[in-house]
């Protein structure tokens, strides 16, 4: 398909210079209509739910504590491997995994999100916070009671029905129940679930067709 | 074909001799779209000489993936064209999909075709900004970016991420689209034409444009080819040659477009075909709206995110004890196939090939990128000699170069 390429303008057209005068009726008219540019930091802009921000260990509310078990597959998936754990686990038979030490550098992190999708019991998040600039370099490095903080803050912000909080990273839109681990299988709606997808009205259509 | 261009420079000589000296442009300059140098030898303001110097923004992305898995080394071609991340996303799991012999679900080819195209918008709504910004024209710019933030919203909705977006992976997508992601994409694709038209309005007959663009820039089609030109730089010198069209991928053999033409060659041809492009772009994330499937988004032999080397005994207990699937390892000993591919698609600025050799390694062997960018600003030299030094702004962005991809 050959594109227009010279575009019609009459003798007249360029003698009474038509083509900026409806250039200029365009921007006039936009002068009147309300202006969509966002004053930022005074008007916060509506963030949708799992965006990646700010990192945060879940705190889970019947321990107190981080989910983590050291199993190390976050910081096996991390490509900019800003993440260090250590663990030891206890002598006494049947004793879990204790986390040492769990640390982001948040300067290094590339927020790919690959971290909360393998962790197999979701105690990793990357929060909808995303203003946490700092003048220095410490404070970034988040140790894990700074990403503990990090949930709690978040969930501050966040305010009621953080019970039911789902990331959509922790339980992939779409994908079936069955291709995920059991702590992974969090309730959420038909359509996350993948089982009232989205589809299209010409696919429906050949369907119905095939039915009849 | 040759790729040599001859062209007599003709410098008009006022009061006896000329003087030639050198400038250097850049690379802080903001009409290089980025860290781009240009050396130039000038005779007044024609330009007799024209060297392009790239490596401001190397950061080693071939090596670096050679120490990365194929699941990781995804999120470095989120940097290379940042402006349309996606697209490279897509041709990075396309070509190791293929190296692997991972297959693709239907829904999921689908998904990644609208995400393609919205990318390939989002690129020429910022190619038209910041191009007609460079001639002149500051209106456009503000109004491409209008709608530009609409489809950044829409790829936060769908992603999470407004720039890198590491959406898709190997075997599929990360997420399924939502029924607000779709609902307001559809209101998006029945606005666009008319601000199409907008855009139009302001710049298609303006006569400032014209003078800037018309006849500026030519490139026979030959010599296109011959300087390895891609995407719209070679269909507006009238080589009809686009990859969705030619080799299909995803879900492009599924849906009908045209490629946009025009024979000659110069920068108002290159808009042209970009702008019908774009018409085009949103008349094939329509079809596939339309035709969506239902299914699932990851194929059942895609590899998992944590790309082992082998399958540990321990992981696979745990695996079987969380009930397979995603956690699911390959259990053969030899999990990745080896050998080597060459894979093209067809990104917003051209044609973008991943050349890799797999030693059946979790991670490449070696990775090339072959990149449009690069092989645009290589173009350049032969279209800047003897033009304007003004004009060397409006061939720039016209090529439609991004320094990431080039220096990668």
């Amino acid at each position: 398909m050959y594109v227009q390429y010279k575009p019609k303008r009459g003798l007249l057209g360029t003698i009474f210079q038509v083509e900026i005068l409806q250039g200029m009726a365009l921007t006039l008219k936009r002068l009147f209509s309300k202006p969509i540019t966002r004053q930022y930091p005074d008007v916060k802009p509506v963030i949708r739910p799992g965006f990646r921000g700010q990192h945060a260990l879940v705190r889970d509310p019947e321990t107190g504590d981080s989910k983590c078990i050291g199993c190390m597959r976050c910081a096996m998936a991390c490509p900019s491997r800003c993440i260090r754990i250590r663990s030891h686990k206890g002598k006494e038979p049947g004793a879990k995994r204790k986390i040492d030490c769990y640390r982001i550098e948040s300067l290094r992190c590339v927020y790919c999100g690959y971290c909360e999708e393998v962790c197999p019991v979701n105690a990793i998040v990357l929060t909808e916070v995303y203003e946490y600039g700092s003048y220095d370099r410490p404070s970034l490095y988040f140790t894990r009671e700074q990403l503990l903080a990090n949930w709690d803050r978040f969930v501050e912000e966040k305010g009621a029905d953080m019970e039911n909080y789902v990331n959509p990273f922790w339980r992939p839109r779409g994908l079936a129940e069955a291709d995920l681990p059991a702590p992974k299988r969090l309730s959420v709606s038909a359509e996350w679930r993948g089982e009232e997808q989205v589809v299209g009205r010409k696919w429906q259509q050949q369907q119905a067709a095939q039915q009849d | 074909m040759s790729g040599t261009i001859s062209k007599t420079i003709e410098v008009p000589v006022v009061d006896g001799e000329s003087e030639r000296y050198s400038l250097r442009m850049g690379p802080q300059h903001p009409a290089t779209h980025g860290v781009l140098r240009v050396d130039l030898e000038l005779d007044g303001e024609t330009i007799m000489e024209c060297n392009p110097q790239v490596g401001y923004l190397h950061r080693g992305f071939e090596k670096l993936a050679e120490s990365k898995t194929y699941a990781q080394a995804l999120i470095l071609t989120d940097r290379l064209d940042y402006i349309a991340a996606m697209s490279n996303n897509i041709g990075y799991c396309v070509a190791v999909e293929k190296l692997l012999a991972v297959s693709v679900p239907e829904r999921a080819q689908y998904i990644r075709t609208i995400v393609g195209e919205m990318s390939r918008l989002c690129s020429h709504l910022l190619w038209l900004a910041t191009h007609a910004l460079d001639i002149g024209a500051m209106t456009v710019f503000l109004y491409c970016f209008r709608e530009r933030e609409i489809l950044l919203d829409l790829f936060e909705e769908l992603c999470g991420a407004r720039l890198t977006f590491s959406y898709p992976r190997i075997g599929g997508v990360r997420q399924d689209v939502s029924r607000y992601f779709v609902d307001e994409l559809q209101r998006f694709l029945d606005m666009f034409p008319a601000k199409m038209e907008e855009y139009e309005t302001l710049i298609d007959t303006n006569r400032i444009w014209l003078k800037r663009t018309v006849g500026v820039g030519k490139l026979s089609g030959a010599e296109a080819l011959g300087l390895g030109l891609t995407g719209a730089c070679l269909r507006g010198s009238g080589v009809d040659y686009d990859i969705r069209k030619h080799q299909p991928y995803d879900a492009y053999d599924k849906v009908e477009f045209e490629v946009p033409l025009a024979t000659e060659g110069d920068i108002y041809a290159r808009y042209r075909c970009r702008m019908e492009e774009m018409l085009q772009s949103v008349h094939i994330i329509q079809q596939c709206i339309d035709q969506l499937p239902p299914g699932p988004i990851v194929g059942p032999d895609a590899p998992d995110l944590v790309m082992p080397f082998k399958a540990p005994a321990r992981v696979e207990a745990d695996a079987a004890a969380f009930g397979g699937g995603l956690i699911k390892l390959v259990r053969d000993q030899k999990l990745y196939i080896s050998g080597d591919v060459y894979v093209a698609t067809e990104v917003p600025k051209g044609e973008l090939g991943f050349y890799f050799i797999s030693d059946g390694n979790n991670r490449p062997y070696r990775m090339h990128i072959r990149s449009p960018s690069f092989i645009h600003i290589g173009a350049l030299k032969a279209i800047c000699k003897g033009e304007l030094i003004a004009d060397l702004i409006a061939n720039i962005g016209s090529l439609d170069v991004v320094l990431g991809e080039s220096d990668r």
